[in-house]
């Protein structure tokens, strides 16, 4: 009897020990492989990705395109439900030290809604930096790309036409009946919930919180929810041919992608080495890689590497 | 975490504007109870008077319990992802029906477990005395078999209620405004009161039910205990 | 056959390195918790079993653990333990204890008198009662919650998926957030097998554990 119970002990407790390292060893051959050149930065890159497919697109980008040229980096994928507010407590925690951000949101997130930020990337990026190194054990903003993507407020076409709403000043008057989707941030967020009132006195604080992108715009045609705020680069809106309200009082503004690192990550040779991949990113090209991710199911990953092999980055 | 978390919690909590509306705890309280109790009584319909009857007349043990052993393996969000768009394309919309679906199939496997080992395992020697006494089959199984049975079959259903009341968090995912959603804006907006909010709730409500049974099942066996005292 | 069908035989092909390393990473996840679990269980049972007025408040608080909603208590423990896999198995082990905990003790409970007070006749310790004989006997019962509680956790798992924990929940949930149904049927159909093949390795394990069991 005893034996019988010693001998079940002992196979469980080795196989739960041979797969626990199973499982340490594979994920010591999946993080970034040595590359010829020998790694320049001391500190391993740690990126972290929103829970939206843009950002798992881009943090996949800068963390590919800075392995080939010497560093050792790697993506960290923050969760559902994580946005810009799970992101600072990453960097604060030190769980991750590299994000790919948007210049405007990131800026009015951390001066409490002062309204700062306007459509000049580089004076919003600057203004940004003037906040980042209070953040944690600092941050500072790189040099922001030309692509943008910023919140998009739309409707169906059937909605616009039957409300008459082509502008967000429409929402205050035509817009009370509508049923707003959005992220679970959203009502901290100042681009969205916040700021609809503040800008255009239109109250949606009771919305219906869904996932990014595609079961917000599923629920929208479905007409589960009658406005939805998706991403000005998700490639749905011409494809179902949504309405984007006009934001005619500059409630949003220069939400280029910037790429905000830790301090300590941006020793000599690393701005550049940034700035390079961010240089190559533009509007029409982030469209095209999201819709990879949403029409064709692409991986992340697979993505970055397409997009960087087209651009010799890689 | 620690003080200033607590203090949050406390102040939430004790805002009144927090209990008021569509997005106020009462309501999102009321909505989880609502669809719980909804997925319960489908799931009851749907397993126990087919695990009743199966234990009676003693067959599909294998078949049902190989089902049962699957159907518990099951990830509800599974579930909810794979019908929240099919929800959306046929009409019955966001939230409520895909989460009612996962809910249902949650609590199927427990219910039926245990109501068709509780019918099939009553002592044979009272099954067969009341046979004996003339009972037709439906009798049996209705006077005899479900009464003898009645602590394990509510045990099953107290398992089923306290995993649909905690999965049921899991709908706010997919649009479901319930109590999960507390716990999904609170980590979106980092806002731990919130958070803390959702769970309390939650669990709150689970040790309701849970004490609530608890007195149910002493009751219905109570003459089981009793005995014969000399 | 596409991104839009049911399942995409083409994805599955192309990401058969992933759903494996995925795999690996959802067993870990699944045994790493079980066997913790059942080693404070076994802990808990035995202090219960020795001084049985703590039996039910440490139930009780058991039992507490296990009403908090899985995706509550992960979301709460992020902010202190982390974003790894540390948060999703104290999560994980704290749900298999109110399972064990019980099925331990009743099994030994349900040890009959006759035996234990031969044991005690032939001169055994508590301790020695405990491990040599009544938990021998109460193996059936043990392995009954730990086939319970090893199916409930594959399941707990894919949650952890929410909190960028891998193992299938990465798939489920990635699936969930584009709408893929290919990704979510991979992961939620191999949770579902895994749990299978891990019930039916422990209906085996209590064959071979328990000789005096079979007729």
């Amino acid at each position: 009897m005893k034996r019988s119970l010693s001998k079940v002990l002992v196979v469980t407790l080795g196989l739960s020990l041979v797969l626990a390292a199973c499982g340490k060893d594979d994920k010591k051959n999946d993080s970034s492989p040595t590359t010829a050149k020998a790694a320049k930065s001391s500190v391993p890159i740690t990126i972290g990705s929103q829970d939206f497919q843009e950002s798992k697109i881009l943090a996949e980008i800068y963390a590919q395109g800075l392995k080939a040229q010497g560093y050792t980096a790697s993506v960290k994928p923050l969760g559902a439900s994580a946005y810009r507010k799970v992101e600072l407590e990453a960097f604060k925690a030190g769980t991750i030290n590299f994000a790919p951000e948007y210049a405007a949101s990131m800026l009015e997130e951390l001066n409490n809604k002062k309204g700062e930020a306007t459509g000049d990337a580089k004076a919003t990026t600057d203004k940004l930096n003037t906040y980042l190194p209070t953040v944690g054990s600092g941050l500072v903003a790189l040099e922001p790309s030309d692509a943008v993507d910023t919140n998009a407020f739309v409707v169906t076409k059937k909605t616009s036409d039957d409300l008459g709403l082509t502008s967000l000043s429409d929402l205050a008057t035509k817009g009370k009946t509508l049923k707003l989707g959005a992220v679970a941030d959203c009502a901290t967020n100042p681009n969205c919930v916040p700021g609809l009132k503040k800008v255009y006195n239109a109250d949606f604080s009771n919305y219906t919180t869904l996932g990014a992108g595609q079961p917000i715009a599923q629920a929208l045609e479905a007409g589960a929810i009658t406005m939805g705020v998706l991403f000005s680069t998700d490639s749905t809106i011409a494809v179902k041919n949504f309405v984007l309200l006009k934001d005619d009082k500059h409630m949003l503004a220069a939400d280029n992608v910037v790429p905000v690192v830790a301090k300590a990550l941006n020793t000599a040779g690393f701005a550049e080495a940034v700035n390079k991949i961010s240089a190559k990113l533009t509007t029409e090209e982030l469209i095209k890689l999201n819709k990879q991710y949403d029409v064709d199911k692409a991986d992340p990953a697979v993505i970055a590497k397409g997009f960087l092999t087209k651009e010799k980055l890689l | 975490m620690g003080a200033p978390v607590i203090s949050l919690f406390w102040h939430f909590v004790t805002t009144a504007h927090n209990w008021s509306g569509r997005n106020g705890i009462s309501h999102r309280a009321l909505e989880h109870l609502r669809l719980s109790l909804a997925a319960m009584v489908a799931a009851a319909l749907l397993s126990v008077p087919v695990a009743a009857w199966l234990g009676h007349i003693r067959r599909g043990g294998f078949v049902g319990q190989s089902a049962v052993n699957v159907g518990r393996a099951i990830p509800s969000l599974a579930i909810l992802a794979l019908l929240f768009p099919l929800s959306l394309r046929y009409g019955f919309g966001l939230g409520f029906w895909p989460t009612f679906a996962a809910l249902v199939i949650l609590a199927v496997p427990p219910m039926f477990a245990n109501t068709y080992a509780a019918v099939r395992n009553v002592d044979p020697a009272v099954v067969d005395a009341s046979r004996g006494m003339g009972m037709k089959p439906a009798e049996v199984l209705l006077r005899v078999e479900i009464p003898g049975g009645a602590g394990l079959i509510l045990t099953g259903v107290r398992i089923a209620a306290l995993q649909v009341i905690a999965t049921a968090t899991l709908g706010a995912y997919v649009g479901f405004n319930s109590l999960g959603s507390f716990i999904n804006e609170g980590f979106g907006q980092r806002d731990d009161a919130k958070l803390l909010t959702g769970a309390v709730a939650v669990a709150l409500c689970a040790l309701s039910v849970d004490l609530v049974f608890g007195v149910i099942v002493r009751r219905a066996t109570r003459w089981q205990r009793k005995g014969i005292r000399l | 056959m596409g991104p839009n069908s049911f399942i995409w035989w083409d994805w599955v092909g192309r990401h058969e390195h992933e759903i494996w390393l995925a795999t690996l990473e959802h067993l870990r996840l699944t045994l790493l918790a079980v066997v913790i679990g059942l080693a404070i269980s076994l802990a808990l049972a035995a202090i219960s079993l020795r001084w049985r007025p703590l039996y039910t408040p440490l139930a009780g608080f058991a039992g507490f653990l296990y009403t908090i909603p899985s995706l509550a208590l992960f979301a709460l423990l992020l902010p202190i333990t982390g974003f790894n896999t540390l948060t999703a198995e104290i999560g994980l082990v704290s749900y298999t204890l109110a399972i064990f905990l019980r099925n331990i003790v009743e099994g030994v409970d349900s040890v009959s008198f006759a035996v234990t007070d031969a044991a005690d006749g032939m001169g055994y310790g508590l301790a020695r009662r405990l491990v040599t004989v009544e938990l021998p006997l109460a193996l059936p019962a043990i392995i009954a919650g730990l086939r319970i509680a090893t199916v409930t956790t594959v399941g707990l798992v894919t949650v952890t998926g929410l909190i960028g924990q891998g193992g299938y929940g990465a798939f489920i949930s990635a699936g969930l957030g584009r709408t893929f149904s290919t990704e979510i049927v991979v992961g939620g159909g191999l949770s579902v097998v895994m749990a299978v093949v891990l019930d039916v390795i422990l209906i085996a394990v209590e064959r071979f554990a328990t000789p005096w069991a079979r007729p």
